[in-house]
Parts: C-alpha cells; structure tokens; sequence
C-alpha cells in the first residue's frame, strides 16, 4: 500500500526531493483511496504548505520538533522501550523482520525510525502491514495529539496513519512523558506495596496443605 | 489382578506436591528463559572506555548484536597487581554503564546542523560566488553578521551534508587566515589523555594551518599554580593503588567515593589494613562517611587549617620534642630549607629578599656558566658558603652537574648543608611578614593581627660583591612565619598551641571554627606516622580547593606539610590530586604528532584563562583592584595598573603566550618584511619598539584583534566550563545574555592603563562557532555549526589516566550513527576542503610566530634578578629573553590535507623529545614507516609514513612515546643521564625490547613503561608514586634551586605577598549589592557562597543530561542548601529557587540538606541548561548554568614567567580561572515560567 509510502516521505525530515515529488504523492493518495476524504483533503493542505512555505524555516522547525523533543521522537522504541536495555535489542529484532523480507537498511538511521517502518509496511502485503501497524498505533495516536497539543500540521499525518491500522494493540503508557504538563507528576514513581495478597498462589495452596 | 500393566517400567509420574506438600511441582511455560538467554548472546564483545575527562579509564567491554550496541558490562581483566596489593579491578561505575544511552537516544546529535539563518545567507552567496567570496561577503555585511549572531542559541538548526559544512568551515578558515591571520582561529579541547587521537584530529589541523589550541587545565582552574612553584612539574601524582601503601591518609576537599569511584576501593582497603583516616570538607561529603575524624572547616579557609597543622609539626617534630632526624635529613636533601636569603633593610627591619646566587660574589664562586642562576647554602662541616649541584643554572649550558648528589660543585666534595644558623648566627634581626588574616570580609570572620608582622631571625654577615649582605636561611624563615618561637625574643611568635598568634591552631579556630585540639590531634599523628614510616602519610586533595582565588595558599600550605614530613616521592605518602590534567601518559609521541611539530616548529597555543578573559569582555567588568591583593610590604607604584595590565605585560615580556598576537596579520607582516628585506623578525621588533606596530593584547576590542572563528571539540565549553557564561553569550557570541552589571565605562572604576578602552563594547566577537558532539550540549545550542561525533563506542582512540598505569583503547565497536563521524575524520575533511579552497588565496607562507620563554627550555633563565619591561625603555626588547620568542615558519596551505596524513620530515631531521631532553628517533620513524606504510602518492608526502585512519594515528603515538616503546625509553633515560651525570637506564632496560602496539591494548590492557618523561616508576616493587625518581635517582626538581621550594622569590611573588605561604580570606567580588536590593521581589532572600563540586549522577563521562542517571535524582537543575537557610528564606525542599548575582541568574529547585553548612550553597558542576530548566524572574531569560553567576578575576603571580619553574608551558603554569570565592542571592521562585513560547525555538 503506496499510502504508506506517501505518509513516510511527508512524515520525514523535508528536503526538495520531496516536494518535487508532491504531485506523485497527490496522486497516489487520490488512486488508493486509503484514507477517508477528510484526511485526504488535510494531506493536501499539508502538502500545499510545504509546497509553498520557505524550505529552511520548514526544516528548522522538523529539526526543533522532532530532532530535539524527546517526546516527540519519530524512533518508536524511545516510546515503548525509553532508556532500557530491551531497545537494542528490540531494534535487532525489528532489523531481523526487514531481513527476512529481503531487506536491509540502506540509510544512516536506526530501524525503528517510523518513516523506514512505513516503507517497510508499504511493501508488504496490506492486510499484514495494517496488523503490523496495529502493534505500535498507539504511539501513532500518542504522537498525533502532542503535535496536535502544540498546533503542529504533522499532527494530521500520524492522525492518518493511525486510521489505517488494524486490531490496535492495548495502549500502554509510553517512556517518554510529555513534560509540557506537570514535570512532578511525570517523573513521580509508583509506590511499591507489598501486599499480602501479592504472594504466589502455588505456594500459598501448598502451605495450606491437602 | 496384576499390577504389571499399571506399573510404570520407564517413566514415573510427575508429582504435584513433595515434602509433604510444602513442594510443588508446576509446569508452566520455561519460554520467558529464551528472553533471559537472548539477552546475553550477542555478534562481539569489543573492548573500549570512556572519555572525555572522567578519570576512570575503565575497560568495559561493549556487546554488540545486528550491528547495534546493546549494552556494556564492566572488563575484569587487568593484569594483576602484586602479591600484597589488592587488584585494580573492576573499575567503573553508574556513568558508565548507563553511557551506551547516549548512542541512540534522543539528544544525539545526528546529522550535520547549520543555523538556518547562516545557511541561508550562505546559500544566497553561493548562487553568485565562490566559497571564500561568500563567506567573505557575509561576515563584512553588519546586519548579515548581525542576523545569525544574535539568534544563538535560539534553535532554527537545520541539517546540511558533510560536504556543505566542510566547505562553511573551510571558506570561514581561509577567509580568516588571509584577511585577520591564522592565530584568529582558537581551538578548544580538553583533557586529551581521555581519548588522545581525538584531540590530536583538531589540534594538529590548528597547528598546521597556524590556528591556536587554548589550554584547559588552567582554565578549568583545576591546575595548581602550586605545583609547578613548588616543583616545577605540573600534576604528577601516586596512582590510586599507592593509596594502599598509606598509612594515613588525608582527604581535604576530596570526595573520593563519589567522584572516584573506579578507584575507591583502594581508600577502603587500607582502612581494613588499619590505616588512619582524616577528611577535612565544609559539608558532610559521602567521604566524610568513611572518616575516622571530620573536620568541617569554613569553607575556602582551609590554609588556615593548613598552616596550623605546619605551625604544631615544625614546632614538635623539627624543632621540639619530637624532632625528626628522618624529617631533617630528608628536607637538607630535598628541599630549599638550607638555602640562603638575602635580606633587604626596610627602616627598622628587614624585608627577605631573593636567593643568593652564586653570581652575587666577587668572582661569581667561580661559575662562568649562568651564575645569577645557582643559589648557595652553608656547609656544616666547614662554615662556609656551599655550592650545591642541582639548580637550574647547572641545567642549561653545562653538563653533569644537574643533579641532588649532596656534594659541592666545585670540588666534588661530601656536603651537608646547614638548615638553621640560630646557633652560628652573626646577628638576630627583625624581619617583616606579611599578614592578610586580619582583612575584614562580610562573610568571613577574621583574626586581626597587625598587617606587617616583625619576627626576630637569626641571621648571618656575608660578604658579596656589592658589599656586606644580611642573609637566612628559608628553614629560618618558614619557622618564623609559621610563628615558632625560636627563643629570640621579639613579637608575633609563640610558644604555645593556646595563643591566638598567627599561624597557631588557637589562632585558625577564630577563622576556620575547627577545633585547636583537633588540629594538634591531626597534626602529630599525621607527623608521627611519617617519620615511623618514613613518609607514608598522604593527602589527597580536591581540586575545588584550587578553585579559590588564593588556591595557591590552599595548596602549598598543605604541600608544605608534606614537604616537611618527608612524604614526596615516598611509597603511600604525597600530594594526590586527581582532578582535570589526567596524565597523557604517552605524552612525547603524542605531543609531536598532535600539534604538527614533524612539519612546523613551533606550534601556537595560548593560555585559556587570560584569551577568555580579555575576549569575553569579563576585563571590562572587573572589580577587583590590584591594591586589594598586594603584600603590605610591596610598593604600589611598582605594581601600578589593573589585572589585564599584567596579564598585557606579561604577554609582551614573554611571560605568557599570546594569541591573537599582533594586530597584523602575520603572514602580511612576512610580506611587508621580505619586501623591505628585512628579517621578520628584527622588523617585528623594531616597529613594537616603536610603538608602529601594537600587540593585539594592547586592544582585544578592536575587530583586528578578534579571535574570528573558533573549534569547540570533545568539551562542553559554554555548559560546563565556560566560566563567565552571561559575558561569553554577549560578548564572544553576541547573544541575548543575563549580564546585570555595568562595565568600567558605565559604571565608573579605573580603567586599564595598558589597554585601549572602547567606550561602545563589541559584541559577537565570533564569526563562527563549531562545536562537534555526539548529543545536543549547551555549547551546541549556541554553536553556529554542530557536527555529529562519534562516541566512545564508535572510533579507535587511546586513554591513559592517572589513577592507574594502564593504556587503554577506544575502540570501534559498530559504526558511528546516523551521519556522525570521528573527530579524526571530520578534521581530515576540514584539511581537505582547505587545501582545495586555499587555491587562489593562500599558498606557500611565511608566518611569524610568537611563543612565550617556555619551562624546561633554556629560555628559562630569562631575568634572574629584576623585572624590566622593553616597552618601559627599561631593558633592550630581545625576543627570546625580555619578549616572546619570534620564529618565521613556512605554512604550505594547499598542501594540508597531505601533511595532516603523513608522518612529516622533521622527527627524522630534529628528533623528538620532552621536558627538555631530545633524542635520535630515526629507528622509530622508520618502523612506523613498515608498520602504517608509506605514501605512494606523488607529491611532497611521498616516501613518508602514512597516518590515514584513527588506529594509524595511534601506532604513531604509541611508536613515539618512550611510555609504549622500549627502545625509546632507553634513549631519554641516557638522554637525562646527559644532565645529571648519572646513570638512569636501569630503571628501563628489562623492557628494552617491549613496543605496545594498538591491538595489544585492545587484547588487554597494557603497563606503561618507565620513562624520565614523569617522576615516578612503574616496576614491579613499587607503585606509580610522583617524584619518587627525584628522591630514589637524585635528579633534580626542575625549580629554581633543583629542590622543592617552600620559598618562592620572584619579585612578583613578594609583592603579592607570596614568597611564603600565608593565609589569605577569600577576595570581594562585589557582586551582591548592587543587584540585591534592586532585583528583591519582597520574598526573603539569602546570601550563600557558591560553590560547585562534582557530583554523582553526572560527572564527565556522562553529562548530566542522561535521563537514566538524572532519574536517580531530580530530573533536572538543583541547588544544595543548608537546612537553617532554607528555613530563614521559608524554602522546603524541592522547592523551586532563583539564584542570582550580578553576573547572571539561575533558575533550579533547592535540595534542603543537614549535609551542607550554613552560609554555603552547592549547585553540581555542569547541570545541563537543555534538560528541564524554567525561566529566570531576574533576566526573564531561561535560567543558566552554574557558571551564569561567576567572572573570573586572574591573578599577577600566575602571570610571572621566564623563570625557571615560573615559567610558561601548555597547561603547566599561567592565570586561572577561580570561581569560589563568588556569592550569590537566592530566594524561592514566585511562579515558574517554562517560556513556553519560546521553547519551539529554544529546546527544551
């Protein structure tokens, strides 16, 4: 599915290539028919921006959003995994799924950055790319309303590409708090109980003895 | 009925419950298990650590799987240590571990990054020129200049590619060179020890193009001035494993289990052997936990403490009941003690003097050779005027005689020279100190005691060339000016421990509120371990200590404790400071490759402190007059000006280095020389003798002397060390700033006398500020260019610590990220790109280059025995000798890509060397040569070695460095035997054969080699302790005298009240009223010193921005306050705090502590200003840094040069950058903006 593809090269870092393509995109957009008419027509007016704003002021403020707000990172795994040792190897075996379709990462990012996902997802087969999309939609939806709290346009193309997943996965809470609100309240830890119900129940029917 | 068939033959059943039914047998899935074992496989473990400038040099091994880092565990195999001594390992620590975060998270810096609004106007150019045009036509254009200047630090980065930004920077370098000159392009890096090919990338790019690397050490003010005026060797010191040899063990201002905590064990270890242990911090310090005493002096008082624990061990173990015979045979050896001072009358008293040199009598006691450069002692046996071997005239211009046999140098003959001439004195006199413990200070209690104080000394008639001559002996001296009283009589001494005389313990507890029973607790068993143990008592020392402005005090007063203990150059006894230098200890091969020293002699480097103090406009501020800080004793009209002054003569005398250096281009300066058919040099001197041509010192604020653009690498300039942020921001950067104070101009105050004024001050300095890292620093914020680096995981690189003797590997374990390349290779694209862009601008140049009399050179004996400025008409302007060296060096620019890659020509012409020795090194040059290959490109490179890739500049350094080549080792060691008459090769010949190489070290990690390059030994009997040389191998001190010195006579050293050491409060920085009352809010406010140590959950190898560390503390910037305070300003913990000076403002939340003193705050060095920082109600400005409320304020003694050990060297001697003695105002926060509006622009 081609709109993926479209939503990958509008999702990343701006450059003339992409607006030369814009045309291409409108186009494939239109043909596929993926996204309700709505969201067709916010991609439009998405892309007339581009189109038409100054590049460099364009690809300052990708640079300030996305390069240097933690909580707005494009690479997915900053979200679920954050600072734990399980991201490196998420990211191998997120590179080991790529390398059984026959693919391997030919630019200088890492495999969970969401617009290589997204082409990854454009050349697979549909029904799987919706599901694949499906596991990781909800840091798609997290993602869409922090640009949309802060009055991003980019908030509209990850709105977009949260409709397009399939048997969504439970949201969990992402690893990257928003600290535009409360700063306490997101770095407050839980408080650890230990609750007598917290034992395990094989031992504890065992101690009861039968 | 049978039961066979029931009965199981093969299986058993699996129960469900055993041990009557307390066991359970259940059978879930063990698949969780694969998780676990999928965690630990991985592709290859690879060996590196981390730099720069934590002192750990840890080996951790790095597990890589898919091409990815996935995490790192500590390396556990070191050599073994000896039989009796605990290993080194493991080393590291949570920084460490947690360093692995940075790689892909999400403040790494990914991509090449350009301010947009440079980019475009850059761009715009391009359309119609070519580079150096365009770049040329942006920076001559105010309001172009003005556009991107002002908007650092504002965010508006965009990305560019590496080819793009290779030609800015290029463009920007050549435009500079042939417009301004080549020493208009600074460079600054740090700590090179910690990854040393990396600094070498940028500082050998500099050096070959004639730019100026600016030194760290002394700017970060963790250099000790006392050090090299004590020893005339700059940080060498015991290895952390010596701390196992201790028996007593001092911790002043050091906190070695929070900032050393790879080396920590070791403190803990030999407290189970049964050593004792003092720590002396203000605060409640994790290592005060591990005390055995703790004594809280007020903070920035400690020589106070110091000098009455010299006062009880002189009195006690030199001259009463507990004498030492250990202590005084040590010190006649090893110390000036027995040298003889001249006296000078001053009415009714004496003031001392200088040295006696050998030149003062008739017939110069028979020395042809540098005469006014040997001094004199008495001889016991004989009566008479001894001639020792050893100083400094005997170094230079004669050999054999430099060495500490005791034995005279005229005839050879057994000395033993006289430390006291109470019992053969000729007459007693009054001599005059100099007292500063009475100044009166708002924050400080005093002791008033008279300023000038007059103690009797015994003292003898000699006869000199210009007539009869009183003199002492320094051990007479420092008696008296500890105040022993000697039973001469007189004033200001005294004969019990209770009388407040200065330095008494009753007479500190005014000052420091220590107890006087502690003190002389602490005093006789520190003594008494050393002379049972023959000097195994140890301090180790924090380098906040060094961080006042009268650190000298600090230090030597403790250094003289050591001194007279007998504890340096001993097994577990000595000095250890660790904080800053870190040992490069491959330093002779790798100071050649890294500053281009086998193309071009010399290279250019400037001292940090006095660059950054005159360009970042912090002169203009300047509050403290010279009168404050004179000696009582000193004649002011002698010492006329204001502090740059004495930097500006110190500059033009030769005393310190000099960049920018004049206010021509020096490369035009050659021109205009040749073109009249001069000689360069004689027409440089000639017009500054006629004033035609000025320094550019004389003017920094004239756009023909400013530094134009500037290379930040490997540093966090303006987070971390930028002492005087605010003024950086607006003066250098030209940027929004929280200055809140007037300058000279407006706010009325004497202005320079040897410094242009300009009434409207320039602001934006720079034309280009690159800053390569791998994450997202606040230097980067407000660089014009950002380059993605390499980390620690990614480039071949080597580190050597001096906390063990190990050389340790960067090594390569994936590749670097994104777009981010290696130091080394983003500096051989700079020298690409220019030598192509030089084509048509540059080619083949002349350039004449200024460098200071350096130490360890014969230039050291510059003025022996006055101070005469040229410029004054007092003294004929003699480069070299009474001004900076001059040296015409030819520059080939197209051709700088090639020499940056190759081995140049001179280390086979010249040889190679250090610390003033030199040996052939044609062997080496030629293996390196077989090992690296040779060039085959035609052209001026061919034939020579090839240094192409980051493991080829490591074998380079490694092949050089008598520390990794045997054979090299021998060589310098019968090098110094040249000098001292004496053979030294032993102590390197079973290893002859040994040569490191880059793989070695990858394998494990390897034991350095003995050199006479550092003091110590490594051997397999002892641990690396400094100066252990000087007293097992007799080779001298490189001071003045060959001796460590307690007294330092340089007349600047008098004037400003130093000769000795003395207590001196902390300076005035008058920062507080003007701004207290006008920034009140109503809200209680208090006025706290501010101070800034080290912390735990940043430290330098990672910074304090990574959340896996922050999340183990506040999350962001904090202040640690005193419980007391925070109660008078109605402060809870946690709480947000403004923190305010006139220099700048804070914004932070307040830790409320019982740890901390009253009347103190602590704000961790470095906190990001990029991780959850509000805005400032003072400024309205986002809150800076810790270093937002400091300016630095250099001092005169830290100038003095071209004398022996007060001479300059590359972050060995020269002004400093002090930052304790600040205070400032802090109050709870009203509301907390974040500036929301600005944080698209400026990130959060």
């Amino acid at each position: 599915m081609l709109t993926f593809k479209v939503l990958a090269a509008l999702l990343d870092y701006p450059g003339s290539a992409t607006i030369a393509a814009l045309p291409e995109m409108r186009a494939i957009l239109a043909g596929e028919g993926k996204l309700d008419g709505l969201a067709v027509d916010r991609l439009f007016a998405f892309m007339y921006k581009l189109e038409q704003g100054d590049l460099l002021d364009q690809q300052a403020a990708w640079v300030d959003l996305f390069d240097r707000t933690r909580s707005l990172s494009l690479h997915l795994f900053e979200h679920v995994h954050g600072d734990s040792r399980d991201r490196g190897q998420a990211m191998v075996d997120l590179a080991a799924l790529y390398a059984d379709r026959g693919l391997t990462i030919d630019a200088s990012e890492l495999p969970d950055y969401l617009p290589l996902f997204l082409e990854f997802l454009s050349l697979i087969p549909e029904s799987e790319a919706r599901q694949l999309l499906g596991e990781t939609v909800h840091v798609v939806e997290a993602l869409a309303e922090r640009l949309a709290g802060r009055g991003s346009d980019h908030a509209i193309l990850l709105s977009a590409l949260a409709s397009l997943a399939e048997a969504p996965a439970p949201a969990q809470p992402l690893a990257t708090p928003d600290t535009d609100g409360d700063l306490d309240a997101a770095w407050q830890e839980e408080e650890i109980r230990f609750a007598a119900g917290a034992m395990p129940s094989a031992c504890g029917a065992a101690g009861t003895g039968t | 009925m049978s039961h066979f068939i029931d009965r199981l033959l093969f299986f058993k059943r699996n129960v469900e419950t055993f041990s009557g039914d307390h066991g359970v047998v259940t059978n879930e899935s063990r698949r969780w298990e694969d998780g676990y074992r999928k965690r630990w496989q991985h592709d290859k473990v690879v060996r590196s650590t981390h730099g720069v400038n934590c002192t750990g040099s840890c080996s951790w091994k790095i597990y890589v799987k898919g091409g990815i880092v996935t995490w790192e565990t500590q390396q556990t195999d070191y050599p073994r240590t000896r039989p009796d001594l605990p290993n080194h390992e493991p080393r590291g620590c949570p920084r460490g571990a947690s360093y692995s975060w940075y790689i892909y998270s999400g403040s790494r810096v990914k991509y090449p990054l350009v301010r947009g609004a440079l980019l475009r106007l850059w761009r715009e150019a391009r359309a119609s020129m070519r580079p150096v045009e365009a770049w040329a036509s942006i920076t001559a254009d105010p309001a172009k200049a003005k556009a991107y200047k002002s908007i650092r630090g504002l965010g508006g980065f965009v990305r560019a590619s590496w080819d793009e930004v290779n030609e800015i920077v290029a463009a920007a370098n050549v435009h500079t060179i042939k417009t301004y000159g080549p020493d208009r392009i600074m460079g600054f890096s740090p700590i090179p020890a910690m990854s040393m090919v990396s600094y070498a990338a940028g500082a050998r790019y500099l050096s070959l193009i004639g730019g100026v690397c600016l030194s760290f050490y002394d700017w970060y003010c963790d250099l000790p001035p006392a050090s090299p005026q004590i020893w005339g060797e700059q940080t060498d010191v015991p290895e952390s494993a010596d701390w196992y040899n201790s028996n007593f063990l001092i911790l002043w201002g050091s906190n070695v289990p929070q900032t050393r905590t790879p080396d920590a064990h070791f403190y803990s270890e030999v407290r189970y052997k049964g050593a004792k242990s003092v720590v002396i911090t203000p605060d409640y310090s994790e290592a005060a936990k591990f005390s055995d005493l703790w004594l809280a002096p007020k903070q920035g008082t400690d020589s106070a403490l110091a000098m009455a624990l010299g006062h009880v061990i002189l009195k006690e173990f030199h001259l009463g009941q507990s004498k030492s015979a250990y202590f005084e045979d040590y010190c006649r050896r090893y110390s000036d003690m027995p040298l003889l001072v001249r006296l000078a009358r001053r009415g009714d008293h004496y003031v001392p003097e200088r040295f006696v040199r050998a030149s003062d009598f008739s017939g110069h006691l028979g020395q042809a050779n540098n005469p006014e450069w040997k001094a004199v002692g008495i001889d016991e046996a004989s009566g008479d005027v001894a001639l020792p071997n050893g100083s400094v005239g005997f170094r230079w211009g004669e050999k054999g005689k430099w060495n500490i046999e005791q034995k005279d140098a005229r005839s050879g003959a057994e000395i033993r020279l006289r430390l006291s001439l109470i019992d053969h004195r000729d007459a007693v006199v009054g001599v005059a100190f100099p007292y500063f413990g009475g100044i009166e200070h708002e924050y400080f209690a005093n002791n008033p005691h008279p300023e000038v104080l007059v103690r009797n000394l015994p003292a003898r008639k000699l006869v000199l060339a210009d007539g009869e001559a009183l003199v002492v002996t320094v051990f007479d001296l420092l008696a008296a000016n500890y105040g022993v009283d000697r039973g001469l009589g007189g004033a200001n001494v005294a004969s019990s421990f209770d009388q407040d005389v200065p330095y008494t313990p009753a007479w500190q507890e005014k000052i420091t509120g220590v107890k006087a029973a502690d003190v002389i607790t602490v005093a006789r068993q520190f003594a008494e371990n050393a002379d049972r143990t023959q000097g195994r008592s140890m301090v180790i020392i924090g380098a906040g200590m060094n961080h006042w402005y009268h650190m000298d005090m600090n230090y030597r007063a403790i250094i003289n404790m050591l001194v007279m203990c007998g504890c340096i150059g001993k097994s577990g006894g000595g000095w250890a400071h660790y904080v800053g230098q870190e040992k490069l200890r491959p330093q002779s091969g790798w100071v050649p490759f890294t500053f281009a020293l086998d193309w071009i002699r010399p290279s250019r480097q400037m001292n940090g402190t006095s660059f950054f103090y005159a360009h970042t406009g912090q002169w203009r501020h300047e509050k403290l007059a010279v009168r404050e800080i004179l000696s009582p004793l000193a004649d002011p009209e002698e010492f006329k000006g204001s502090l740059i002054d004495f930097n500006v003569m110190a500059e033009r005398m030769g005393w310190l280095p000099s960049a920018p250096q004049l206010e021509v281009n020096p490369l035009e300066l050659v021109r205009q020389a040749r073109a009249a058919g001069k000689d360069p040099k004689d027409y440089a001197v000639e017009a500054l003798k006629s004033g035609q041509l000025r320094m550019s010192c004389e003017d920094p604020d004239d756009p023909r002397n400013f530094p134009r653009n500037m290379f930040v690498w490997r540093s966090n300039l303006l987070g971390s060390s930028g002492k005087g942020h605010e003024y950086f921001l607006k003066y250098l950067l030209g940027t929004q700033n929280g200055v809140m104070n007037d300058d000279l101009a407006a706010g009325g105050g004497d202005k320079p006398l040897e410094v242009a004024w300009h009434e409207r001050a320039p602001e934006g300095k720079l034309d280009l500020l690159v800053t390569l890292d791998f994450r997202m620093s606040s230097t980067c914020l407000y660089s014009d260019i950002v380059l993605p680096t390499a980390t620690w995981y990614e480039k071949n690189d080597l580190n050597t610590s001096d906390m063990h003797p190990f050389i340790h590997p960067f090594s390569r374990a994936v590749d670097p990220a994104w777009e981010a390349r290696s130091d080394w290779d983003i500096y051989k694209g700079f020298a690409a790109k220019l030598s192509e862009l030089s084509e048509g601008h540059l080619g083949v140049e002349g350039d004449l280059v200024l460098t200071p009399i350096m130490h360890d050179t014969p230039g050291e004996l510059a003025q022996a025995l006055e101070v005469k400025d040229w410029k004054k008409g007092e003294i004929e302007a003699v480069p070299g000798r009474t001004m900076p060296v001059m040296t015409v060096v030819e520059r080939d620019y197209p051709n700088t890509y090639r020499r940056f890659t190759a081995l140049g020509p001179l280390m086979s012409r010249l040889g190679n060397g250090g610390k003033g020795l030199s040996w052939n090194t044609e062997d080496e040059v030629r293996a390196l040569g077989e090992l690296n290959r040779l060039v085959e490109e035609d052209g001026p490179t061919k034939g020579l070695p090839r240094i192409d890739t980051d493991i080829d500049a490591a074998e380079t350094i490694l092949m050089l460095a008598p520390e990794t080549n045997g054979h090299v080792a021998v060589k310098a060691w019968e090098a110094l035997s040249g000098f001292t008459g004496r053979e030294h090769a032993h102590l390197a010949l079973h290893r002859e054969d040994e040569k490191i190489r880059f793989r070695d070290i990858q394998a494990q990690p390897r034991k350095i080699i003995s050199s006479p390059i550092w003091s110590g030994l490594e051997s397999e009997k002892v641990s690396y302790n400094a100066c252990y040389t000087n007293v097992h191998e007799l080779i001298p001190w490189r001071t003045l005298t060959g001796r460590q010195q307690f007294y330092q006579d340089h007349k600047w050293m008098r004037g400003f009240g130093e000769a000795l050491c003395v207590y001196r409060p902390p300076i005035d920085t008058k920062t507080i009223k003007p701004i207290i009352d006008a920034k009140a809010n109503g809200d209680p406010q208090l006025v706290l010193n501010w101070i800034t140590p080290h912390q735990k959950w940043g430290i330098h190898s990672t910074y304090t921005d990574n959340l896996l560390m922050l999340t183990l503390s506040r999350g962001g910037p904090i202040v640690w306050i005193a419980e007391k305070d925070a109660a008078k300003a109605g402060i809870e913990d946690n709480d947000w705090i403004e923190v305010y000076n006139a220099n700048g403002a804070i914004a932070a939340r307040a830790v409320v502590s019982q740890r901390v003193k009253e009347g103190m705050c602590m704000m961790y060095h470095a906190q990001e200003k990029t991780v959850n920082t509000p805005g400032a109600e003072t400024t309205g400005l986002r809150g800076g840094i810790h270093n937002s409320v400091t300016r630095i304020c250099p001092k005169p003694t830290h100038m003095i040069g071209g004398y022996a050990q007060l001479s300059y060297g590359f972050n060995y001697y020269g002004t400093v950058g002090a930052n304790r003695d600040d205070f400032v105002v802090l109050r709870k926060m009203r509301k907390v903006e974040w500036l929301e509006a600005e944080r698209a622009a400026e990130e959060v």
